[in-house]
């Protein structure tokens, strides 16, 4: 069963309520459609619900499939805004809120954050900068990460590693020159994202030119620095380093080179680069030459699951993204009844 | 709103939302240079300021702001 597979069916096993604030969009509701209605979630339609029932019976679809939230439902709104006030440590104010929230994305976001929906899906119409500024808004960074990142999922023909075929790398896509302290919240947001979604047990590798002090110099310096804090920001979190790429995920040359224990060394599932511009080579490196297929990037370091979509992405891929990010969303659930 | 309380009340604000002493901040003061910080910090300074004043200044427009006197300027300007 390939990865996407066994996410689809996992999906099934516990449908999340996915809020559409682009539905309008028609890629974005034959999505929202055809996810709802093979079971992978429950499709809540967010804004002009009159335009939107139009449109869908234009469309050929069948409106029982979709939940429909009207942005100018005032007596939903209000109870909205009172909820998501009376949070912890939110950043808007009720009167600021309300503006805000005339955009369906906003209204989403607010929905998502009080619990009424598991994720907000966006990003065809709104670019990244706005995915990005509403989810840093309404959303808001998990306790202790300074930064939001990524991570892709390669899942690479031949390569036998500790999850066989599948290694999660991060970040390629978002942070581009983090400082030690954004590393360090990548690798713990990394370690998270994989236990949400695979359920993996996280072995995250912190790579550098260097394994353990063999080589020397600023860059290293800062991986260094980065396993260190986020080794104190979470020690329950098998995160190592530093660590040359082989030595993260092949047992043999770990042998050679890891001369001390290590939860990590040879057996790494999750590898952080140290950078964008390795981490932007190095992906590209593992599609071209290692023909593998990359599913991603999957947006993290946010207090609930938060995800953008290409503005070009066809249906299909669209979809996929919507089941990984209601797959995240049911193990983010999860993961804070414990 | 003059512009001196104005000022003084964005001073506070960039204070809060960076976590440093209002004594330290002037008009002058450099966002990026002097106070550094990620993003994170400046999405905060922009809900302040809609909470705050009942003005929304774009992230964009306050992030592309040298000084806190430019961030001033920003926000007279939507007064």
């Amino acid at each position: 069963m390939s990865l996407l597979d066994q996410i689809y069916a996992k999906a099934k096993l516990n449908p999340q309520r996915v809020a559409f604030p682009e539905a309008e969009n028609e890629k974005m509701m034959q999505a929202a459609f055809e996810t709802g209605q093979e079971g992978y979630i429950i499709p809540v339609l967010v804004g002009n619900v009159e335009k939107l029932k139009v449109l869908s019976e234009e469309r050929g679809y069948d409106a029982r499939v979709f939940e429909f939230v009207d942005i100018r439902d005032e007596e939903y709104k209000h109870t909205l805004i009172e909820r998501y006030t009376a949070l912890p440590d939110t950043r808007l104010k009720e009167k600021a809120l309300a503006r805000r929230m005339e955009d369906p994305l906003y209204y989403a976001m607010v929905m998502e954050a009080v619990d009424e929906a598991g994720v907000t899906f966006a990003g065809i119409d709104n670019t990244t900068g706005d995915v990005l500024l509403a989810g840093q808004m309404i959303i808001g960074l998990r306790p202790g990460i300074s930064t939001i990142s990524s991570i892709g999922l390669c899942d690479i023909p031949g390569f036998e590693g500790s999850e066989g075929s599948l290694l999660a790398i991060g970040d390629s896509a978002v942070c581009t020159n983090p400082n030690a302290e954004q590393l360090a919240a990548i690798a713990v947001s990394a370690c998270d994202t994989v236990r949400e979604l695979l359920d993996w047990e996280p072995r995250c590798a912190m790579i550098s030119y260097s394994t353990l002090g063999s080589g020397q110099g600023e860059l290293i310096d800062k991986v260094v620095q980065a396993v260190q804090l986020a080794n104190e920001l979470r020690p329950e979190l098998a995160i190592d380093g530093e660590f040359q790429f082989d030595a993260a995920i092949s047992p043999s040359v770990a042998e050679k080179k890891v001369a001390r224990e290590s939860r990590v060394a040879g057996k790494a599932n999750v590898i952080i680069w140290p950078d964008l511009n390795v981490g932007n080579v190095g992906v590209k490196l593992i599609q071209q030459f290692g023909h593998a297929d990359a599913y991603g990037p999957m947006l993290q370091g946010f207090n609930k699951v938060v995800c953008d979509c290409s503005r070009g992405a066809p249906v299909s891929e669209i979809k996929g993204n919507v089941v990984i990010s209601a797959v995240r969303a049911a193990g983010n659930r999860k993961g804070e009844s414990v | 709103m003059e512009r001196k309380e104005l000022e003084a009340k964005i001073i506070g604000l960039v204070a809060t939302s960076y976590d440093v002493e209002e004594s330290t901040l002037t008009a002058e003061t450099s966002i990026k240079d002097d106070l550094g910080g990620a993003s994170i910090q400046m999405v905060g300074l922009v809900s302040e300021i809609e909470n705050e004043l009942d003005v929304l200044v774009q992230l964009q427009t306050a992030a592309a702001c040298n000084t806190i006197g430019e961030l001033v300027d920003k926000v007279e300007e939507q007064l």
